[in-house]
């Protein structure tokens, strides 16, 4: 069945050139010039630029900052995928019982995302300040004193705190797409499954999950992604301290480019980043067929 | 029926109850602590600021904001249009190789894009903006589009293509009112994305008068000590800043929930 008649009909091309010249233009010659970079010692400015074949990447290699913040990264993905994942099933299975009021729920788990993240930053920022900030007074007035510490500005706690305000302001995509998932399973497999009057913890997650089983290979998939990208809220929360406990690769990159003035140092880091994000895909198309 | 959904009301409530407190926390905080010692003076304030005049920084982010929003609707139905109903040679490659754009961080290909936009003579122009915007959010739009495209049957577009029009009648009296709803979903999500984007203006733009909401906040936001009432004039910045998004996000509401999942959920 041809779809639009012709077999190979050219005015396809003209259909997707206003796309090919915007982002497959740009992207692709941004991906190829920082390959190409990462092989020079280009400092971003000045017009000269030698070729130093693998000198980026043995320096990178040899960085004990590079490995803490691919260590980060990682550490990062588990910390907020699983959490944000298994919160949202959870609301997004209760959620699907539509009792009154949900709406306005789902709406209160949603909005951190519409919010900048620039601004949910700046906000946790204040929030979370070790002496004046109202999570140390809660805590405080809660008689957990020694959970008060300084989330941004000690060691042992940034990366965590980094964690914890991506987990609140994602959560509710999970939430979302779990929840869409859910509508769309045919009502008599989901009574069906309840019927034999398993509790609710059985049934949800001997039976609810499997059967989710695609929905959250794609939050993972997504959450690597998002974890490879992860840049703004590192920024803006810790820049990446105290020391480099909160650095990711992201943030490291940047910078080496407008810090250090070492654009081929950070080429070299993109460049990982790119090997790593096509592996992860890899590896995501051989395993994620299965449904 | 009725009996099971209302056998776990109360769990539901309680659970529902304790993550709405928790999620509205940091909002509410910011809201309640805005008015802080000295009231609507804050606000005034911040609306009031030299350096930084808010209706221009809300202007710069809106004009960013739904430019690259049209733009990417623009190329995306189109394209998409294209890798749905259309065979041509290298179609598949091309659409593939446009999802690979998917994982690209724009952070890590500052580098070459700064350089670009420079020798573009765009540096510091809403345009500079812009147009990375668009070529970093397309890919998930396509995406999302060409997936809600594939569910159109091929049977209806046989029947108009019969009737004599040619392909860009199909799409623009066809495949746009069909679509409706994605077409809200991609503009309102591009809408927000490009909002909230950081980076890249903090790239592009370098002076005072051409900063986004983004860039606006984290002026107000210094590291050195702040005092009680410095602390309530930046929660009032914050809500001034935030306050347009939340009134998209909230008149939208119908289009956003429903979109999202059409393109990413298989299972």
């Amino acid at each position: 069945m041809n779809k639009l008649g012709k077999k190979n009909n050219w005015t396809a091309y003209l259909y997707i050139l206003p796309l090919m010249i915007f982002s497959f233009a740009l992207i692709y010659y941004c991906i190829i010039c920082t390959i190409g970079t990462s092989f020079t010692d280009w400092n971003g400015m000045s017009k000269e630029m030698n070729f130093v074949g693998l000198k980026n990447y043995t320096k990178m290699v040899h960085d004990k900052t590079f490995w803490t913040a691919v260590v980060n990264n990682i550490i990062f993905f588990f910390g907020t995928v699983f959490v944000q994942a298994a919160v949202g099933f959870l609301l997004a299975v209760l959620l699907k019982n539509r009792l009154p009021g949900s709406n306005i729920f789902k709406a209160i788990y949603f909005m951190p995302i519409a919010m900048a993240t620039s601004i949910i930053t700046a906000i946790f920022k204040i929030i979370m300040d070790p002496t004046n900030g109202t999570l140390n007074a809660f805590l405080r007035a809660a008689g957990l004193k020694i959970f008060a510490v300084s989330w941004l500005g000690d060691q042992r706690f940034a990366l965590l705190s980094v964690i914890i305000v991506n987990i609140f302001q994602w959560m509710g995509f999970s939430m979302i797409i779990y929840y869409a998932s859910l509508m769309s399973l045919p009502d008599d497999v989901y009574e069906a499954a309840k019927i034999d009057g398993a509790g609710f913890w059985k049934t949800t997650l001997s039976v609810t999950l499997p059967m989710l089983k695609g929905t959250t290979n794609v939050l993972v998939i997504l959450g690597i992604v998002g974890s490879l990208k992860t840049f703004d809220i590192v920024k803006l929360l810790t820049g990446g301290g105290p020391g480099r406990s909160s650095t990711v690769m992201n943030t490291y990159l940047y910078e080496k480019a407008f810090k250090d003035f070492n654009a081929g140092g950070a080429a070299s880091i993109g460049v990982a980043i790119l090997i790593i994000a096509v592996i992860m895909s890899f590896l995501q198309i051989r395993f994620g067929k299965e449904d | 029926m009725k009996k099971n959904r209302w056998k776990m009301a109360v769990p539901s409530y309680g659970i529902f109850t304790l993550c709405a407190l928790i999620w509205l926390l940091p909002i509410f905080t910011a809201f309640v602590k805005s008015f802080q010692i000295n009231g609507l003076g804050n606000y005034k304030y911040v609306l009031t600021y030299e350096k930084i005049s808010y209706f221009r920084v809300v202007f710069n982010s809106m004009l960013i904001a739904v430019s690259s929003a049209v733009i990417v609707t623009i190329i995306t139905t189109l394209a998409a249009f294209a890798f749905s109903k259309m065979k041509f040679s290298g179609g598949k490659v091309l659409y593939g190789a446009v999802l690979a754009c998917l994982a690209v961080p724009v952070a890590a290909v500052t580098s070459p894009l700064f350089a670009t936009i420079k020798n573009f003579g765009l540096l510091d122009k809403h345009l500079g903006v812009i147009v990375p915007l668009v070529a970093f959010n397309a890919p998930m739009m396509l995406l999302m589009i060409k997936n809600y495209f594939d569910t159109i049957p091929d049977e209806l577009l046989e029947s108009a293509r019969i009737d004599g029009a040619n392909s860009f009648r199909i799409w623009y009296e066809f495949m746009i009112p069909l679509s409706i709803p994605i077409i809200a979903n991609v503009l309102v999500l591009t809408f927000i994305y490009s909002w909230n984007d950081y980076l890249v203006p903090l790239l592009v733009m370098r002076s005072e008068e051409n900063y986004t909401v983004t860039l606006a906040a984290q002026y107000f936001v210094s590291s050195t000590y702040q005092s009680p009432a410095d602390v309530a004039r930046i929660y009032a910045v914050m809500m001034l800043l935030t306050f347009p998004s939340i009134i998209v996000y909230l008149f939208s509401q119908k289009f956003l929930v429903g979109g999202i999942t059409s393109g990413s959920v298989k299972g």
